[in-house]
């Protein structure tokens, strides 16, 4: 019995023994059905063995949905509780478990999977090619990332979560003052899903140059495959340094290391900075490619081109360079001199230059265009004054000197928000609208959609402007309460209000999903939205080969020339295709690596070195393994092509 | 069993061999602190450059431009990374 | 699979192609990754508590020894992949076994220097230097097993299948990996021993 102590959690409430309710029937509720719909072979050969980069890239969708449900309630009930001075909802341990687990679920388990999912689906087709570069890889970083995503999620039901911030910093993270698993949860589901993370990296930078259709040069690419690129540069560049950090954190809490202890010449300033060094860049690779969605969306919406395509791109390779020389600016207030504040004040005010660049070349694609206010465009449209203003915040908060009034108070919380939410989840829902059409075959509901973006926007704006008022009235985050002199309380229900809306949006958003699937008419056609690039080329569903013939591309707007201008998107014959076979290493390998890294949270060494060798038998398999794939016979082309609606304009 | 060992790689090998003993000297000799450093950058970089064009061939196929940019790409981040952490935590402290 | 015959064995499919590029941009990250232990070390080289520094335990002998087995290795396993191209294949294996036994040389070395530090009171757990020091030379070390174990199983495959282009593009990108350790070891050996020692 005594064994068993070590998962049980250290505060429970009567909210976290509801939740393990909960995920105990929805997991017998998944088992049962699978068993009762005979489904469990579908699931293995269809999902679990998919190397498609379509199946992988819906996949992360899913996950990325269901982790902003988590995430969103983790948001509700924080401001449940501060919505009223003093208030009862959360004790302060359960409020610091809280933020934190929204932090990481949001930033690594939401908005992490939602670009990459799009990632995923979208450019090989955008490119005009049939797969990524390595799809057994791909699977496996997907595989990687649930395997992370669900080692953390478990933690607030065994053993207890983390509660150190989702930035973790020493000497708060370290033993002495995070006794329970709980950081060691956070430093190993983090290390599995970014090494999936990294894999993708280097997966999409070959994909993307050495795989472009005939006839696609770097600067005929459109431009959420540009962002796609750089964003993956940035992933190969950085992801290493967060590999080495949660490396030298597992080892202080669990190897009596002093990397990061105030004893034996340990420096814990030096985690805050290897995780900056990391966490910045890791904004800006959220952020490039939902300027990248955005980007597509414009153009097609305002029946343009982009305007200023050299500058988009020359804006967002500036942005990568410098996104690597600005991370200082989260630990303005930490000690180091003049001379180091300086430099990265500088380097940040200066990366709001670029950034400015983009916002332009979109209101001139804007400008004078034939404006179809879709609910993708809504969302585009909605982005470029709310993100401005969160811009424009990140200035004030780049005055180093400044930055003592404002650093960890509301208004940075204000800050960060106001750029990630209308700059990455406007885009992702977004996208989820204008490329839904393409990955299900049929729209959803224009009139739901607009509900739930006009909801999303006033929500948001209630709730994040008044922490701009309450931060510099001096309301600090990470506070589980405030006394009633402090007078933030009404400007605090302001925000639980805005919240309220907001959660309403995500309620319209998971409504419609229903709605369309019941109602929405399946008829549409490939190109519903009257689009301009390649991936609409394609039919719907898309075929498992995605391109029947290859593409020969002659401007950075193929697929429009080709409806407009008659150039022949597909000359040649068709010939046999080359696929890859599906694979069940992946899971597998996947699923040792969660028992790998559960036993490492609990220390429990026999079982850690036992998956350590299963991992190393799966990649033993892989070497020696010798699946050279399939061909798809011209006639099995031919007769999908005809079941899809015949040969492509 | 001339051709198995050509000329390009042994004398890489045995420019490598010379570096590594002038490196060594900072070892051997009473140098002050800057001299010992920049002969030990110039030789690390050095060899690690010979490493990369003679032994590596990162030169030889059509994507030699992508692979230069990248490997240089990140050393660039490297010392950036380097440095900058020094100056915050050790230099401008 | 069509080969390319105007290219050397392992550029000759395009899935050959694309793995030689996709380790490069591997080998990148794997930059970063030793960059960060490098900015980790140099911050905390000074921050030996009651512990000893790195001029008190470092010998000169041992790494001298390492460097000239890695240095060697290096060039081996030039040689193998020139054989390669030749079509030698046993000449190839040869030369590629004898990376492997220096590799494992090395690590023997090594192995012997950590139970030295450690007998020196220089352990894991003894200091913030300490930790880091033998964090990155570990990192190294274990890349260094990481090889042979994969060594061994490529050289298995070419003398079961012969030189493939399959096997041909996984010697190639194995001493790829190779030469990104000796790299790596030369920096270890200039900026944590040369430097420590001066």
């Amino acid at each position: 019995m005594e064994f068993f102590e070590r998962f049980a959690i250290p505060h429970p409430s009567p909210a976290i023994y509801a939740a393990m309710v909960a995920i105990g029937l929805t997991v017998i509720g998944i088992i049962a059905g699978l068993t009762y719909f005979k489904k469990w072979g579908y699931l293995w050969r269809e999902w679990l063995t998919t190397v498609d980069h379509k199946r992988i890239g819906i996949m992360y969708l899913i996950s990325a949905l269901i982790m902003l449900f988590r995430g969103g309630v983790d948001a509700v009930m924080m401001r449940a509780q501060l919505a009223s001075p003093e208030a009862k909802l959360l004790d302060a341990q359960h409020y610091n478990e809280i933020f934190t687990t929204h932090g990481v679920v949001m930033i690594m388990f939401m908005a992490m999977p939602f670009i990459i999912g799009f990632m995923n689906y979208v450019v090989p087709l955008q490119i005009g090619a049939r797969d990524v570069a390595f799809p057994r890889l791909n699977a496996i970083s997907f595989w990687l990332f649930f395997m992370g995503a669900m080692l953390f999620n478990i933690s607030f039901v065994i053993g207890g979560s983390p509660d150190a911030g989702w930035t973790s910093y020493f000497p708060l993270a370290g033993n002495e003052f995070s006794k329970s698993v709980g950081t060691n949860y956070y430093m190993l589901s983090l290390q599995i899903s970014g090494l999936g993370t990294l894999m993708t990296g280097i997966n999409m930078i070959t994909t993307i140059l050495k795989m472009r259709a005939p006839g696609m040069t770097l600067m005929r690419m459109p431009m959420f495959t540009w962002s796609t690129l750089i964003a993956n540069l940035i992933i190969v560049t950085v992801f290493p340094v967060l590999t080495v950090a949660l490396a030298m954190g597992t080892m202080d809490r669990l190897f009596g290391t002093h990397f990061f202890a105030s004893t034996n010449g340990g420096m814990d300033m030096l985690w805050a900075n290897l995780f900056w060094v990391w966490g910045h860049p890791e904004v800006y690779i959220l952020i490039l490619p939902a300027f990248g969605i955005y980007s597509e969306i414009i153009s097609t919406f305002s029946g343009r081109n982009l305007y200023g395509y050299k500058s988009m791109v020359g804006s967002m390779v500036i942005i990568s360079v410098l996104s690597c020389l600005v991370w200082a600016h989260h630990f303005f207030t930490m000690g180091q001199g003049a001379a180091s504040n300086s430099f990265f004040s500088i380097t940040t005010m200066a990366i709001a230059v670029p950034t400015g660049v983009k916002i332009f070349n979109w209101l001139f694609t804007l400008w004078r265009g034939k404006i179809r206010m879709t609910v993708p465009m809504l969302y585009s449209i909605g982005f470029i004054p709310l993100f401005t203003i969160g811009g424009v915040t990140g200035v004030m908060l780049a005055m180093s000197a400044a930055d003592y009034q404002y650093h960890n108070t509301m208004f940075l919380v204000a800050h960060f928000h106001n750029t990630i939410i209308p700059g990455v989840v406007f885009a992702m829902l977004a996208a989820l609208t204008y490329y839904w059409p393409k990955m299900f075959g049929f729209m959803l509901n224009e009139r739901i959609g607009k509900w739930a973006f006009w909801s999303l926007s006033i929500g948001f704006v209630l709730a994040f402007f008044p922490m701009y008022i309450t931060g510099l009235d001096g309301q600090a985050r990470r506070m589980y309460t405030y006394s009633e002199s402090t007078g933030f309380g009404p400007l605090n229900m302001l925000s639980f209000i805005g919240a309220g809306i907001m959660a309403i949006a995500f309620i319209l958003i998971v409504y419609n999903i229903y709605y369309s699937i019941r109602y929405s008419p399946r008829d549409i056609g490939s190109d519903p939205w009257d689009a301009r690039t390649l991936e609409w080329a394609t039919h719907t569903p898309v075929p498992e080969y995605n391109f029947a013939f290859t593409p020969s591309v002659n401007s950075s707007e193929p697929f429009w020339d080709d409806k407009k201008k008659k150039h022949k998107l597909f000359p040649g014959k068709i010939e046999k295709i080359h696929m890859p076979n599906n694979s069940g290493v992946p899971f597998i390998m996947s699923s040792i690596f969660f028992v790998w890294g559960f036993s490492f949270v609990f220390a429990m060494w026999p079982l850690l070195i036992i998956s350590t060798i299963g991992i190393f038998i799966c990649m033993a398999y892989r070497s020696f393994e010798q699946d050279h794939g399939r061909y798809i016979t011209v006639e099995e082309v031919k007769e999908t092509e005809e079941k899809l609606g015949g040969a492509k304009l | 069993m001339r051709e198995l060992f050509p000329a390009k790689p042994v004398m890489g090998f045995v420019f490598s061999l010379v570096l590594t003993l002038i490196a060594l000297s900072v070892y051997f000799l009473d140098l002050s602190f800057t001299a010992g450093l920049t002969i030990l950058i110039v030789t690390a970089f050095v060899q690690a450059l010979l490493q990369l064009i003679v032994f590596m061939h990162a030169g030889e196929s059509k994507d030699k431009w992508a692979i230069y940019g990248n490997v240089y790409f990140m050393i660039f981040i490297a010392l950036i990374t380097i440095l900058g952490t020094l100056f915050l935590l050790i230099w401008d402290m | 699979m069509k080969l390319d015959h105007s290219q050397p064995l392992e550029y000759s499919t395009h899935e050959n192609e694309l793995n030689i590029f996709g380790f490069w941009i591997f080998l990148g990250a794997e930059i970063m990754l030793f960059a960060t232990l490098f900015t980790s070390y140099f911050t905390l080289e000074n921050r030996v508590g009651s512990g000893p520094s790195g001029a008190e335990i470092f010998e000169i002998s041992p790494v001298l020894i390492e460097t000239f087995l890695l240095l060697t290795s290096s060039f081996t396993i030039g040689l193998a992949v020139h054989a390669m191209r030749l079509g030698r294949q046993k000449a190839m294996i040869g030369f590629f076994v004898v990376t492997l036994l220096l590799g494992l040389t090395f690590l023997g070395v090594e192995i012997y220097e950590f139970v030295h530090y450690v007998h020196v009171g220089a352990g894991l757990q003894t200091s913030a230097f300490t930790a880091m020091l033998l964090t990155t030379l570990g990192t190294h070390g274990l890349h260094v097993t990481f090889g042979l174990f994969w060594g061994t199983m490529i050289i298995l495959q070419i003398r079961k299948r012969g030189l493939t282009a399959q096997t041909a593009g996984k010697s190639f990108i194995f001493s790829l990996y190779w030469h990104f350790l000796d790299v790596v070891w030369i920096f270890i050996f200039s900026f944590i021993y040369l430097k420590g020692m001066m």
